[in-house]
C-alpha cells in the first residue's frame, strides 16, 4: 500500500493565471449591491468543486473543501455563535495574512451549524473522503479577546462546548474525518492540560469519526510527548517550520497516527521527490506505514494556485513510491 | 540623526504613505493591464492623482507631505517588479477579499537604477512643504516574498538592505530630508528582531536625512522596548487600532525616539471624531513631548475610499490644532 496523503485545510482561492477570479469579483459586486448572496454561494460552490477536483486529480487520498468559503478558521464560527463580535485585523501567526479578531462580550452559545452545509456539499461533489476542519478551542480563545468570562479556562471550555456540538452535527451529516486545528498551542505549553480537557469534550462523544489534532507553523517540542494524551486519533505536525518534530514522532504511542507535514506550504520552492521519498521512508520506519499520512506543512492558501498544485503532485509522487 | 526643519513647536501632521486611488486610477490600471492604454497615459493620470493628493494635504495644512503612492500597487511588489533577482509570483490572499502578487526571489537581488527618485522629485516640485521619501524595508521585502535562491533569510535580507540603502542615498542626493523605510513585518518574529536591526543599520548608517520606520500589526508588547534599537530617528506606530494600549509600555520603558502617532484606524469606515483624536493625543503627550511627535493615521489609507481618507486626515488636523493651542 502506498502511503496515504492529505491536506491540512485551506487551498488558494485565486484561479490559475489568466482565468477569471469569480469569487473575488462576486464579493466586490456584493459590496456594491450588484450581486446577491446566492451569486456568492454559486461562485463559492464552483470554487469548492474546482478545489476538490484538483486535489483528487493530484491523487490526494483525504481531501478538504479548501476552506474556500472562509476568510480564516475563526470568524465563521464567531459570527454564528452567540457571544462574539468581530474586531480589528491582526496578523495570522507569522504570515503576511490577517484575520479579524473575535471579541467575546457575552455568554457563548451554539446557535446552529456553521460548517455542516459546506461539508455536505463538498462530500456530494467529491469521490474521495472529505475531512471537516474546526478551529481548536485553545487557538480560538488565544486569538480572540475575552471581555466576558475573565478566566481563560472558562472561556476555552465555553468555546469547546460549541465546537463539540458542531462536531456532533458534522458526524450526523456523515463526516468520517474531523480535524481540530490548534496551532496556537505550540506557543502555549501552559495550556496543554486545558487543551486536553477541551478537546476531550469534542471528541469523546464522536462514535466513528477519525479525529486529528493539527498543529503547524512551528514545532511541538515545548509540549513534549504529553501532547499525545489529547484524545484524538491522529496528530498533525509540521516538519518544515518544526524540523525537531521528528524527535517527538519517535515517541508517538503505537495506537496513534501522525499527519506529517513534509512539503513547505509557505514557500514556492519545490521539494525534490527523492528527498521526500527518503523522508517518508524514515517516518514510516518510525511509526509504521499504516499510522502515517503525509501532507503539506500547513494550509496551502499561502501559495499561488499553480504552486499549490505542484506541491500536491510532488507529495503524491513521493508517497506512491514508498511502500509501492 | 537627521534634523527636523518644520515650523512650530512640534505635533506635526503627516501620513504613513499610501492614499486611496480615485476611480479613474483604478480603471486606468485595469485598462493598462489589459493593454488598452499605454504606460504614458497611465502615468499622466497617476501624476494627476498625485497632484490632487498633494493639493489636498497642502489645503488642510499638513506639515510633512507624502506623495500618496498612486503609482504603486503593493508596497513590496512595487520594488520587486523592478529589482533583478525577483520574479513576480501569482496571487495570494492578504486578508478578506484582498490579494497581492507575492514576489519570488529566484536569483541574487540587485538594483539597476533608482526606483522612487523621479516620483519623489515630481511630488516635491508641487509643494513648498517637505515630501517624504518612501521605501519598503529589507526585512519586510524578504518576509513578504518567497525565497527560492538564498540559503538563509539573513543572506536575503542583507542583500536587500544594500539595495534599499542605495535607493535611500539616491533620494537624499535628490534632496529628500525625510526618508521613511517601512518595516510592517518587523514585529512578526521576535527572534528575528536582531536581523531587522542589523539590516536597518545597513540602510541608515550613511544617511543624514531624518529617518523613520513604520511598523504595524504585531505583538508590540513583546517587541517593546527592543524595537527602540532599530537605528532610525522615528518609529511610526498604530495606536487607534489597539486603543492606545502601547502607551502602558512607555511608563516602564520611556519611548526615546521621535514618534509617529497613529490616531485613526485605517481598516474601519468609521470616522474618529476630533474629540476622540484629541483625547488620544493628550494621553500620548504624557509619555512623549510634542517636539518629538508626529500625528498621522495608523497605517496607509489606501483601503479607504477617497472621501473617508480625506475626512480622517481632516479630523487629525483639526484635533492637532486643538491640542497645539493648549501647548
Amino acid at each position: 500500500m502506498p502511503i496515504e496523503t492529505t491536506v491540512v485545510g485551506s487551498y488558494p482561492k485565486p484561479p490559475d493565471e489568466g482565468q477569471p477570479f469569480t469569487v473575488r469579483k462576486t464579493l466586490h459586486a456584493l459590496e456594491r449591491g450588484d450581486a446577491g448572496v446566492e451569486d456568492l454561494a454559486r461562485a463559492q460552490d464552483d470554487l469548492v468543486m474546482a478545489v476538490i477536483a484538483e486535489q483528487e486529480a493530484a491523487g490526494i487520498d483525504l481531501i478538504t473543501d479548501g476552506l474556500a468559503r472562509w476568510d480564516d478558521i475563526l470568524t465563521p464560527f464567531a459570527r454564528k455563535m452567540a457571544g462574539f463580535e468581530i474586531g480589528g485585523l491582526l496578523r495570522w501567526f507569522d504570515n503576511n495574512v490577517y484575520y479579524r479578531r473575535p471579541i467575546c462580550t457575552a455568554d457563548i452559545e451554539w446557535r446552529g451549524p456553521v460548517s455542516v452545509d459546506a461539508f455536505k456539499f463538498a462530500a456530494s461533489v467529491a469521490t474521495k473522503p472529505v475531512k471537516a476542519v474546526l478551529p481548536g478551542p485553545v487557538t480560538f480563545a488565544r486569538l480572540s479577546v475575552d471581555e466576558h468570562y475573565g478566566r481563560h479556562d472558562k472561556f476555552v471550555l465555553a468555546i469547546a462546548r460549541v465546537l463539540a456540538q458542531e462536531a456532533f452535527e458534522l458526524e450526523a451529516a456523515g463526516a468520517a474525518h474531523i480535524q481540530i486545528d490548534e496551532p496556537a498551542l505550540l506557543d502555549a505549553p501552559e495550556d496543554l492540560e486545558l487543551a486536553t480537557n477541551a478537546v476531550y469534550l469534542i471528541t469523546e462523544q464522536l462514535k466513528s469519526v477519525e479525529s486529528t489534532l493539527a498543529t503547524y507553523f512551528g514545532d511541538a517540542k515545548r509540549l513534549g510527548p504529553e501532547l499525545f494524551d489529547i484524545r484524538v486519533d491522529c496528530f498533525g505536525l509540521d516538519l518544515i517550520s518544526g524540523p525537531e518534530n521528528i524527535q517527538l514522532i519517535r515517541e508517538l504511542p503505537s495506537e496513534k497516527n501522525v499527519q506529517a507535514g513534509i512539503v513547505d506550504a509557505r514557500n514556492t520552492k519545490l521539494e525534490g521527490e527523492n528527498d521526500l521519498v527518503r523522508e517518508i521512508e524514515e517516518l514510516a520506519s518510525l511509526v509504521g506505514e499504516d499510522c502515517l499520512r503525509v501532507s503539506p506543512s500547513a494550509g496551502l492558501e499561502f501559495l499561488p494556485r499553480e504552486k499549490a498544485r505542484a506541491k500536491l503532485e510532488r507529495l503524491v509522487g513521493a508517497a506512491r513510491r514508498v511502500g509501492a | 540623526m537627521g534634523k527636523i526643519d518644520l515650523a512650530g513647536p512640534g505635533l506635526w501632521t503627516t501620513s504613513v504613505g499610501s492614499f486611496p486611488k480615485p476611480d479613474y486610477i483604478t480603471k486606468a490600471r485595469s485598462r493598462f493591464a489589459r493593454k488598452e492604454i499605454d504606460r504614458e497615459e497611465l502615468r499622466e493620470l497617476e501624476k494627476k492623482a498625485t497632484r490632487e493628493w498633494i493639493e489636498f494635504q497642502d489645503s488642510i495644512g499638513t506639515d510633512l507631505i507624502v506623495d500618496g503612492e498612486q503609482y504603486r500597487g503593493d508596497m513590496v511588489a512595487f520594488f520587486a517588479e523592478e529589482l533583478p533577482g525577483f520574479e513576480i509570483g501569482g496571487l495570494v490572499r492578504s486578508y478578506g477579499n484582498r490579494y497581492y502578487r507575492k514576489p519570488i526571489a529566484t536569483g541574487a537581488i540587485g538594483r539597476d537604477r533608482p526606483l522612487t527618485v523621479e516620483w519623489w522629485e515630481y511630488a516635491q516640485s508641487l509643494t513648498d512643504k517637505p515630501v517624504k521619501g518612501m521605501l519598503t524595508g529589507p526585512y519586510t521585502i524578504c518576509d513578504w516574498s518567497f525565497n527560492e535562491h538564498y540559503a538563509s533569510r539573513r543572506d536575503f535580507v542583507l542583500d536587500l538592505a544594500k539595495v534599499i540603502r542605495d535607493e535611500a542615498l539616491d533620494l537624499e542626493r535628490a534632496g529628500a530630508r525625510y526618508i521613511q523605510i517601512d518595516e510592517p513585518a518587523a514585529s512578526t518574529r521576535m527572534d528575528e528582531l536582531d536581523l531587522v536591526i542589523e539590516a536597518m543599520a545597513v540602510v541608515t548608517e550613511p544617511l543624514t536625512a531624518h529617518t523613520i520606520t513604520h511598523i504595524c500589526y504585531g505583538d508590540f508588547h513583546k517587541a517593546y522596548p527592543k524595537m527602540l534599537d532599530i537605528p532610525v530617528d522615528q518609529i511610526d506606530l498604530e495606536f487607534a487600532n489597539s486603543e492606545y494600549s502601547l502607551l502602558d509600555e512607555f511608563s516602564d520603558d520611556p519611548f526615546t525616539k521621535f514618534i509617529g502617532l497613529g490616531v485613526t484606524d485605517v481598516h474601519s469606515h468609521e470616522l474618529e471624531s476630533v474629540d476622540e483624536i484629541v483625547d488620544g493625543i493628550r494621553k500620548s503627550l504624557k509619555h512623549i513631548p510634542p517636539e518629538r511627535m508626529f500625528v498621522d493615521p495608523d497605517c496607509g489609507l489606501k483601503t479607504r475610499t477617497v472621501d473617508e481618507a480625506k475626512a480622517k486626515l481632516t479630523n487629525i488636523k483639526k484635533a492637532v490644532d486643538v491640542v497645539r493651542a493648549e501647548l
